[in-house]
């Protein structure tokens, strides 16, 4: 008889984002008062080989379950830039968050453009959303979750 | 189209990918940290009490756009690796904060998260298309279906029988042997470029609230280092 086929192993979800920037603490004060992330831990070239290796160190900060959500990945030695990515997409936990967010946007004087970045971008009915840029201009759009 | 053939400055030189696993011995790791070592710089990466206890404004990721040559190239890529589903690809539309510049998005799905990923195309006014710099994001990951150790080694497995090479990995992103490379998170984890070489892992088992806890009560990170 033949052995079963075995099932593949497939990608369930996005997990986590690792995004450069060019000021660890500017951007880490940035992500901390706009949405309360939880620094979570800090590999430095001083306490991590691959850090070490690759000239970077990396702020890991999570949404409160997950040891990391986002990441903050400084190169000591490389520019980044805007260049390989347009946004990245965080799903507001609820509506009093989600008007949260805006709220601390608006007192930190942050500029907000409403609707999704990208225009092609599936909207549900009533579904809000709105869209900022980090220190690093990197595209960061807010939306709201909805469950079922 | 042809792609450009370009090698982002950050990327894994096929020779230290060679050497990369030896990451998982921790006196490679001393050796490497022996210069923060004897001038008294180094510490632990567990400066921080890492387990996170208070939930933030956000709930997950919802989706990530990234820059790549060739659409079908690219899709074909997520299809074949990660069983990603193809959800759409649009015609071209306007660049959201680039005047005079376009877009082409193809939206991908994996089984738990619809359009998690979207493949943008960009061109500049002339209708050239760009060359991903590599240099935005240093890796986006997916968590496996499963989200077990022996599934992140499963998936390395049927890659590599499916002809895709890995840049790093399977480690586990913390310091106990025989897998742990000396990082943080707990994420068993393996990583693969995609064609524009942006680097995407393909995980499982990260530490939790709930595993942390198990595993370290209420002590701080500190008094753990």
């Amino acid at each position: 008889m033949n052995a079963p086929l075995k099932k593949p192993i497939i990608a369930a979800k996005l997990q986590h984002h690792v995004i450069y920037v060019s000021d660890l603490s500017r951007s880490k004060d940035f992500y901390v008062k706009l949405f309360d992330l939880q620094f979570s831990a800090l590999n430095h070239p001083d306490s991590s080989a691959a850090m070490r290796l690759s000239n970077q160190e990396m702020h890991f900060f999570s949404f409160g379950f997950y040891h990391h959500d986002l990441c903050l990945v400084k190169h000591h030695k490389l520019k980044m830039d805007n260049n390989s990515m347009l946004h990245f997409t965080l799903v507001a936990r609820d509506k009093a968050a989600f008007d949260g967010i805006r709220a601390r946007a608006a007192a930190m004087g942050i500029p907000v453009r409403d609707g999704r970045v990208i225009a092609s971008a599936k909207r549900s009915p009533g579904q809000r959303a709105f869209c900022l840029q980090d220190p690093d201009k990197h595209w960061i759009e807010i939306i709201e979750e909805q469950r079922q | 189209m042809t792609a450009v053939a370009y090698v982002p400055p950050n990327a894994l030189p096929p020779l230290l990918q060679k050497f990369a696993p030896l990451l998982k011995r921790k006196w490679f790791r001393e050796f490497v940290l022996l210069p923060p070592t004897l001038t008294r710089r180094r510490f632990s990466n567990k400066t921080e009490d890492y387990g996170v206890f208070k939930p933030s404004q956000i709930d997950h990721i919802g989706q990530v756009s990234i820059y790549v040559q060739d659409i079908d190239r690219s899709r074909c890529w997520y299809e074949q690796l990660g069983s990603l589903r193809h959800s759409r690809t649009c015609e071209q539309e306007s660049h959201p904060s680039k005047p005079g510049w376009s877009i082409r998005c193809c939206y991908m799905s994996a089984v738990a998260h619809d359009e998690c990923l979207v493949l943008v195309e960009e061109r500049d006014p002339d209708g050239k298309i760009t060359v991903p710099s590599g240099m935005s994001f240093f890796h986006t990951a997916f968590e496996l279906e499963g989200n077990r150790l022996e599934d992140v080694f499963a998936f390395a497995d049927q890659a590599k029988k499916a002809g895709f090479a890995r840049n790093y990995g399977p480690v586990r992103h913390n310091s106990e042997p025989p897998l742990g490379d000396g990082e943080t998170g707990g994420n068993v984890a393996c990583y693969f470029y995609d064609p524009d070489y942006n680097n995407i892992e393909f995980c499982g088992a990260m530490d939790t609230i709930e595993n942390y806890r198990a595993r370290y009560g209420e002590t701080k990170g500190s008094a753990r280092a």
